[in-house]
Parts: structure tokens; C-alpha cells; sequence
């Protein structure tokens, strides 16, 4: 959540320019005597300000700064500050001579709705250029208690509901675990924190090295789980390749600077007759098995 | 501290004797990381922030509860108790810290843990079973976790599967025994456990092949565990006890088991009026009828599981008059007829068996 303090100053201008309205209108005008004020229209117009506000408030706090969130509180503000006028309107009697205010009325609500449009225009590019980095972390639906806290990845549940959308695939899709064997180790040599983030980063990696219709999740721990469909076996033991190679070369820096390397072990699983659960727990016992493999070649 | 004077019995709940800096400030700094606010976390709790930083800050059993229950409502992420636990031994707690993290045989680390339980985990009490063929670590609510007690059993086993994968230098092939069914994130439990998990299997344990026992480990220094042990003792005998009331009774009565006590002479014997050990007893969540019980079953199981007897030897064993009382006594401890259970442990043993 992006706090208070990132759009500081957009709404001390806001309150600026509400201010500024409202000493114009008492300095150039006079109340309106009791009778003629409408209180239907203040409850009205007022109400309107006051949700535009809430509306303005509610945005500020889910977005970071930027060009969108520009646009957005600009044309908001204008919206704003038209209703903000009407409400003067209806208790302060401005001189007829005066024009500024029907102005501010007629021109500030158009002006805001068309920047509040542009706005919602780029919201709505970025959204897609967000949803194309998502592209690996999460498929065809979002759900957001399956994200996981750690890493920018789903987690074990979101991958059990789309191994079931999977193996009704026509081509058998495959399931890479992968496991960073040392990370026992490496979490009490590194630190709590810097462990932590050794996982995020290999997250990222692995990311990066799958392909775009790849799904990513963290198993739990530090074991990944990616479910590869359109693949054969030979490209997946490539990839699987990669994946390894690209975590072995990966110099991690740890908070101290100092230059950490870590091992992924990868198992590839094929779908099977079998239910999801099933075809997972093959998954995770054939990453057993590849583990023990390699503690052996390490022992010999 | 406060009641001291009845510490030959067992600490007790409302005892303070846990260090705040140990571990709930652990706990407390897991989820501090998620940005969890430490009033919230400790409402109830009757801290402040300011004693986890204060090392002469004590906890009660009761008040760490209350502190993992906070956490857990706040924080429900089923990884919680797996990645606490990893971070809980050896730890940074001082003698004991170092005399866990010098033991120069998985033995060794084992009778630290169930000697000086107190100092390390206060809340849930192994009990080591040495079977000659196998080796046992059962871990036994002292405290009356009630709700927490799950989070404790994934945390205290992810703990010592951690530990001692990091002092033995690999993996340990341990099997995995719970009392409760699979629940919905088995993920966790094969991630930080291992693939070796029976669910709805009578008791919370973890077995090894007794030949793991006594395999050297690279990192035991037998100074540094002679310095910190008389240092642990010292502080034992500060504390009063070795145990928990409700643990330290638990075992007398497992001791005793084909002769066991009446209540009457259980409280003589602790040096209590029997209507106070009631009182405490109720106090921790439980009788003395359920903790013998208990006793009772987990005897069985044992004599079952792990020293091939049958049924009616068990029911001889255990002073049954007759195997149809004997059944319908087993069959109220545990769900299940003896033979039934029978069945269910001897698939974990399998998995036991050297290959």
C-alpha cells in the first residue's frame, strides 16, 4: 500500500485551491439569507464533493506515483472542485459582475472529466502491460489468496487447481520441481533476512529463464513447482538445463556484499491417468530421488 | 519468580519463566518482517514491545500461547509454525544453544533436548524412546496448547529436522507420525519435513533407525559442551524442575504404568491435597483420568509399534483381566480396534526399514 506520505503534496495543493475558492467567494460575495438556501442541493452537491474525495483518497492509496496517478488525481481534483463551487453557490451570493465562478462551474468539471478519462485510458494499458509480466506467476484467473507473501509467485493451491485444467490437455503436460538442496544450510550461514531474499531472487530467475505461457509457483519453502504445457520431453529437460545453469551462475549478494552460489536439483514429471494429487506427489517423489542421486555423486 | 516454592512439582502455566528474548521474540520478528504491528501481536499478552528487547523479561506458558494464538489470527499463512520452527534450534539462547549445537552424535542432541527441555522447549516435551531397533522422539503437549498445538507439533519438528540436518552435516531419514489428519497445506510438511508422513497415525513422533543414533558429527566440541552443561544445570536448578506439572505426571504414571497411582496417592505423592491437583489439572486442560489414559494409550502403541507384541500380549502387559475389556479400553483411547491400529502403524514401519 502506498501511504499518505508519496502524495503529500497533491493533497496540500488540493486544499490549497478548496481554500483559495472558498476565501474568493466570502471576500467578493455575501451570505445568502436562510431563506433562500436550498438545503436539498448543499446535502446534494456537497455529498458529490465529499464521494469525489473518498474517490480521489481510495486511488491515492493503491497506487504509487506516476503518470497515471497524475492524470487520475487531476481530473478528479477538477471534478472536485466544480461540485466544490456549486456548494459555494448555494450559500454565498456572488455579485452579478462576477464570472470567474461560472467558470470554475462549467469549465472545471468538463476539463476534469477529460483528464479523468485519459487517465483511466493509461490505467487501463498499464493494467496490460502488468498482466503480461503476471503472465507466468498466474494463469487465466486471479486470485489473491493464493498469492504468496514472500515471493511475486502463487503458491501450492493455485497449482493444484490448474494441474486439473491441465491434464485435460491434449498434449500431456509436464511438471518441473525444483528444489535448492542447500537452503537449510544456506539460510543459517546467510541469515533469516538474507535467505529470504535469496528465495525471492531465485524466483525472479527462474522467471525469467521460463517460457511465456509458463506457470510458477513456490511449492512451499524453497521448493518451485513450473507446469509446462505445449512441451515435449526434450525441450523440457533443455529448459530444465537452463533452469539449473541459470541458478548456478547466479551470484547472489548477500547483505554484507558478499557473493553467495547456490544449486538447483529439477525433477520433470509427466502427467499421467493418475488425479492431480497424485501427479504431484510423483513429482515430489522423483525430486527425492534426484536429490539423493546427487548427495551420492557428492559423497563419491 | 513467582511460585517457586511448588517448582518440585513441575512448572505450571502461570509460571514466568520463559525469556522473552528467546522464543517469542523470534516469533514476534518472523512476522514483523510482514509488516505485522507488535501491539496487535501481543494483546492480551500483558508485554510491551520493550520487554522483548529486556533480557531479564520472563513469559509465562500461558502468555506465550496467547502470543502464538495472536499471531497465527493475524498472520494465517500455514507456513508460519515450518519456517519458526527452522529458525528455533540451536538458537541463540546461550548454554543451551551451545550445548545443542556441540552434541557430537544425534544422541546426544536428542538427551539435551529431553534433559533440559525446559530451557529450550517449554511448551512441547519430547519423550525419546530407544528401542534398540528403532529410535523414538514423541512430542507431548505440557502446558495445555489446546487450539496451538498443532503450530506447535509443525514447529517443534520442523525445528529439530532442521538442527539436526544442519549438525549431522545431510539429511536424516526421519518418519513422520501425527495424531491429527492431513490437513489442507501438505506441501509444508514434505517441503520441511520430508516425504515420510502418516496422518491419523495415534501419536505426534518422529522415528529413526536406532543405528543413526551414535554416527559421529563433524561439529561437537566436548569442551564447549562441558562448560555449557554445568551452566544449563545451574539453570535448571534455578528453575525447580525438569518439567512441566502435567508432563512430570504423564511420566510417573508411564513409569508405573501396570500399577498405576490413584489420584489420591499421585497427590500425596507431588505433596498436594488431591482437590488441588484437580484444580491445576483442570487448569492445564485435562484429568488425571485423561492423562492416565493417555499413558495407557501411548504404552500400547508403543508395545505394538515398536516391540512386535500382539494384541493380547498388550492387554496381558498392561494388567487387562480380559482382551474384550481390553478392546473396548483401546478402542475408546483411540478410535480403533487393536488390530485395526496394528495395520496403521506397521505402514510406517516399513518405511522404517533399511532398504
Amino acid at each position: 500500500m502506498w501511504g499518505f506520505a508519496l502524495h503529500r503534496w497533491k493533497w496540500f495543493a488540493l486544499l490549497t485551491i478548496a481554500s483559495a475558492i472558498l476565501a474568493l467567494n466570502a471576500l467578493t460575495g455575501t451570505l445568502k439569507p436562510m431563506a433562500e438556501v436550498v438545503w436539498l442541493d448543499i446535502a446534494g452537491e456537497g455529498g458529490a464533493a465529499l464521494l469525489v474525495l473518498i474517490w480521489l483518497a481510495l486511488m491515492l492509496n493503491s497506487r504509487p506515483a506516476g503518470r497515471v496517478t497524475n492524470l487520475l488525481s487531476l481530473g478528479l481534483s477538477g471534478i472536485f472542485v466544480a461540485y466544490w463551487q456549486d456548494v459555494m453557490d448555494e450559500v454565498i451570493q456572488l455579485p452579478t459582475t462576477i464570472v470567474w465562478d461560472h467558470w470554475l462551474e462549467s469549465g472545471a468539471m468538463p476539463v476534469g472529466m477529460l483528464l479523468l478519462t485519459l487517465g483511466l485510458y493509461h490505467w487501463h494499458k498499464e493494467q496490460q502491460a502488468i498482466c503480461d509480466q503476471l503472465r507466468k506467476r498466474e494463469k487465466l484467473f486471479r486470485e489473491h489468496r493464493d498469492f504468496d507473501r514472500l515471493t511475486p509467485l502463487t503458491r501450492a493451491g493455485y497449482l493444484r487447481e490448474h494441474l486439473a485444467l491441465a491434464s485435460r490437455r491434449a498434449t500431456p503436460p509436464l511438471l518441473l520441481m525444483m528444489e535448492l538442496p542447500d537452503f537449510d544450510a544456506d539460510r543459517r550461514h546467510l541469515g533469516e533476512q538474507d535467505g529470504q531474499r535469496l528465495l525471492q531472487e531465485v524466483a525472479e530467475l527462474l522467471l525469467l529463464n521460463l517460457r511465456r505461457d509458463d506457470l510458477l509457483c513456490r511449492y512451499a519453502g524453497h521448493r518451485f513447482a513450473a507446469l509446462l504445457t505445449d512441451i515435449d520431453a526434450r525441450q523440457a529437460l533443455d529448459l530444465a538445463r537452463e533452469l539449473e545453469q541459470a541458478v548456478a551462475a547466479f551470484a547472489f549478494k548477500s547483505g554484507q556484499g558478499r557473493t553467495h552460489y547456490s544449486q538447483l536439483v529439477v525433477a520433470i514429471t509427466e502427467a499421467g491417468a493418475d488425479t492431480p494429487e497424485a501427479w504431484l506427489e510423483r513429482a515430489n517423489r522423483d525430486l527425492d530421488e534426484v536429490r539423493r542421486r546427487r548427495a551420492a555423486n557428492v559423497a563419491a | 519468580m513467582r511460585g517457586g516454592s511448588h517448582h518440585h512439582i513441575g512448572y505450571q502455566r502461570d509460571d514466568r519463566f520463559v525469556p522473552c528474548h528467546h522464543h517469542p521474540a523470534l516469533l514476534l520478528e518472523m512476522v514483523r518482517e510482514q509488516g505485522l504491528d507488535d501491539h496487535k501481536a501481543l494483546r492480551h499478552t500483558g508485554l510491551f514491545p520493550d520487554d522483548l528487547l529486556d533480557t531479564s523479561a520472563r513469559l509465562s506458558p500461558r502468555q506465550y500461547l496467547q502470543l502464538v494464538h495472536n499471531i497465527r489470527r493475524l498472520h494465517p499463512d500455514p507456513e508460519l509454525g515450518f519456517r519458526y520452527g527452522q529458525t528455533l534450534l540451536p538458537g541463540h539462547y546461550g548454554a543451551i544453544s551451545t550445548l545443542l549445537g556441540n552434541a557430537a552424535h544425534l544422541d546426544q542432541a536428542l538427551i539435551t533436548l529431553e534433559d533440559y527441555q525446559p530451557l529450550i522447549t517449554p511448551l512441547l516435551a519430547p519423550r525419546i524412546i530407544r528401542t534398540g531397533e528403532y529410535c523414538c522422539v514423541q512430542w507431548l503437549d505440557s502446558c495445555g496448547a489446546g487450539n496451538e498445538y498443532r503450530f506447535l507439533v509443525e514447529s517443534m519438528m520442523s525445528a529439530l529436522a532442521s538442527v539436526t540436518r544442519w549438525l549431522s552435516g545431510g539429511p536424516l531419514p526421519w518418519t513422520f507420525q501425527f495424531s491429527y489428519p492431513q490437513p489442507d497445506y501438505p506441501e509444508h510438511y514434505q517441503v520441511y519435513l520430508g516425504s515420510q508422513l502418516y496422518f491419523e497415525a495415534q501419536m505426534d513422533a518422529m522415528l529413526i533407525p536406532a543405528h543413526y543414533l551414535n554416527q559421529p558429527w563433524p561439529r561437537g566440541s566436548h569442551t564447549a559442551r562441558a562448560v555449557s552443561e554445568q551452566q544449563c544445570q545451574e539453570q535448571q536448578l534455578a528453575l525447580g524442575c525438569d518439567t512441566s506439572l502435567v508432563h512430570q505426571l504423564y511420566l510417573a504414571l508411564i513409569e508405573r504404568i501396570r500399577e498405576p497411582p490413584s489420584l489420591d496417592t499421585a497427590a500425596r505423592e507431588l505433596g498436594l491435597s488431591p482437590a488441588t491437583l484437580k484444580r491445576k489439572l483442570k487448569h492445564h486442560g485435562t484429568h488425571f483420568q485423561d492423562l492416565l489414559d493417555r499413558a495407557r494409550k501411548h504404552t500400547a502403541l508403543h508395545l505394538l509399534q515398536f516391540y512386535g507384541y500382539n494384541s493380547e500380549q498388550v492387554a496381558r502387559y498392561l494388567r487387562f483381566n480380559d482382551n474384550t475389556n481390553f478392546r473396548r479400553s483401546f478402542k475408546r483411547w483411540t478410535g480403533l480396534t487393536p488390530s485395526a491400529c496394528q495395520q496403521l502403524v506397521d505402514r510406517a514401519m516399513t518405511a522404517l526399514k533399511p532398504l
